[in-house]
């Protein structure tokens, strides 16, 4: 056991320096998506005008809402994981962890962490630049319970997100070219799981709908524990129960297209 | 035009005046390319489907945002939800357009300024700028093109507008300068890659950039109004021609969003030549 928590811990270290190398590119791609807020606080700002509240919230909350989602978004989201997975796939660097005592998942996994952290915290440069205009617009709320039920939310999304990424990654067992279904599912992903509008302002039954799919998990459930949009403990453990069914689900759905994939993948050449 | 030098259609009429030969037939070098792309689309036409579905997709999340939005206020900056819809419609023409036409040719031409590849180009008969931009089309964007279409005729159906001849003829040369201005830009980014060799991540700043012109102008306030309506032509490309169909044309308007195209193309072209004398092709 400690062994093999050895093993992924050296995965993790190369995965974290082999990401500092990127430091350049996810700064950069921070601070694209401030322009994405200063869209969002005008539209937003405009769609406020005349109004105390939008859907029982008011603006500084769904304002700390999409910047909530945006700093959580560089330290959970899959970004190109799918692509780094398929292009292993089709190269056949793959064929080396069917030899060794490594699990190709754990290893992704461990890589993915090591990311995460290094685009989280790089992440903050430009909020810390930001963070003198948008202060008066942050209102969180104070509870205690929020943390201790927002972090493992938070933590099951990476979870999700991830291996969802690496379902798709998969896709290349079978398919030539995933691209596509990873935009395509991307635009689902965006919508569904609260990247365009807090998903509380959906219509009622759409609402309840979203509730019971994966997407709603991915993003916008720890965001909504932490600032505010979901109040009642009570309904946030059972989210984290269903959060928790959803990850299963998909873990199982990872390992069986990864050795139904693996049926189909000949390793040539050496 | 030269048909030596042509490699799609060799063997055709064999051109006799060497002063026809130094200036090739552009319209029919664009149509070689054209139906090369519709010959390539057609040969994978799983892929075609796919990514003609991937665009209808984002463009339903714009749809449905506007949806949501409205389901909770009336009005963003004085514009009502369909008013709304037909701005993003516009948005979405300029930018399908802009993909269809030009976006992976010149993305190509900053990786082969990189590689080397671009010797290829220079190597042509004809301007380097013209071969570079018109390489070959995405039919997928050009398919939804035919959606954002119909998404400005819905919400000007639902506004009961009838626009006459002659401002739909305007909305159409005020989109022709918003195309102008969104391909100037991206010209303008890539070229960079002839001063500095990385330039990664600028279809970031591209899309980035379009998020604003989504947005009523209205909403701008301040140093974003300085930047974003007045410095940088983002808002105004798709502002004025949704509002040219929404009133009626305002001459002031039009007339800037004109002068602004023609600065910012003659700007990229300049870049673009510039940087093209700096340009030494890669050592391997």
């Amino acid at each position: 056991m400690r062994a093999a928590l050895n093993k992924y811990r050296h995965v993790f270290l190369v995965g974290l320096q082999g990401n500092i190398v990127y430091r350049w590119h996810f700064t950069l791609r921070a601070t694209f998506s401030f322009f994405h807020l200063i869209v969002v606080f005008l539209l937003w700002g405009a769609a406020y005008a005349g109004k105390t509240e939008i859907g029982g919230f008011a603006l500084d909350q769904t304002l700390t809402y999409f910047v909530t989602m945006m700093v959580l978004q560089f330290f959970i989201s899959a970004f190109n994981e799918d692509y780094q997975i398929s292009e292993e796939i089709r190269n056949g660097l793959i064929n080396q962890f069917l030899l060794k005592p490594v699990n190709y998942f754990i290893y992704r996994l461990s890589i993915f962490g090591a990311a995460r952290l290094v685009s989280g915290l790089l992440a903050f440069v430009p909020l810390l630049v930001a963070l003198p205009l948008i202060h008066d617009q942050l209102a969180y709320p104070g509870e205690a319970w929020r943390l201790w039920l927002g972090l493992p939310a938070a933590a099951m999304s990476a979870l999700i997100q991830f291996s969802i990424a690496f379902c798709f990654g998969m896709l290349t067992f079978w398919f030539l070219e995933i691209q596509s279904f990873i935009i395509l599912s991307y635009a689902i992903e965006t919508l569904l799981a609260g990247q365009v509008f807090p998903l509380d302002l959906l219509p009622p039954g759409i609402y309840r709908l979203s509730q019971f799919l994966p997407y709603y998990y991915q993003m916008y459930f720890p965001v909504a524990i932490f600032t505010g949009r979901i109040n009642d403990p009570a309904a946030a453990l059972g989210g984290l129960g269903l959060q928790f069914f959803w990850l299963v689900a998909l873990l199982a759905l990872a390992r069986l297209l990864w050795l139904r994939g693996l049926r189909r993948h000949t390793a040539v050449g050496g | 035009m030269n048909d030596k030098t042509n490699p799609i259609t060799p063997g055709a009429e064999h051109s006799r005046e060497p002063a026809r030969a130094a200036r090739p037939n552009y319209l029919r070098l664009w149509l070689a390319s054209a139906r090369y792309s519709v010959v390539r689309a057609m040969m994978f036409r799983m892929d075609f489907l796919m990514w003609t579905l991937v665009e209808l997709f984002w463009m339903g999340v714009n749809v449905a945002m506007v949806a949501v939005i409205y389901r909770h206020t009336d009005s963003i900056g004085g514009w009502s939800q369909y008013e709304m819809l037909l701005l993003i419609g516009t948005s979405m023409i300029i930018q399908r357009l802009m993909m269809g036409f030009f976006w992976s040719n010149i993305f190509e031409f900053g990786r082969n300024i990189r590689t080397g590849h671009f010797d290829f180009f220079l190597a042509q008969p004809g301007n380097v700028l013209f071969m570079v931009s018109t390489r070959k089309l995405d039919l997928d964007s050009l398919a939804n093109v035919v959606v954002a279409i119909a998404v400005v005729i819905y919400s000007a159906g639902k506004l009961g507008l009838h626009p006459g001849v002659l401002d739909i003829a305007a909305y159409i040369l005020l989109l022709a300068c918003g195309l102008a201005v969104n391909y100037s830009l991206i010209v303008l980014a890539v070229s960079l890659t002839f001063w500095v060799i990385k330039t990664e991540g600028i279809e970031g700043s591209y899309f980035s950039l379009t998020e604003f012109s989504r947005l009523p102008r209205e909403v701008f306030r301040g140093l974003a109004n300085v930047i974003f309506v007045y410095a940088l032509p983002v808002v105004i490309v798709t502002n004025i021609p949704a509002r040219a169909l929404l009133g009626g044309i305002r001459l002031a308007d039009a007339a800037w969003l004109v002068a602004v195209s023609a600065a910012w193309f003659g700007l990229a072209v300049f870049v673009f030549h510039r940087g093209l004398r700096r340009y030494a092709s890669a050592s391997s």
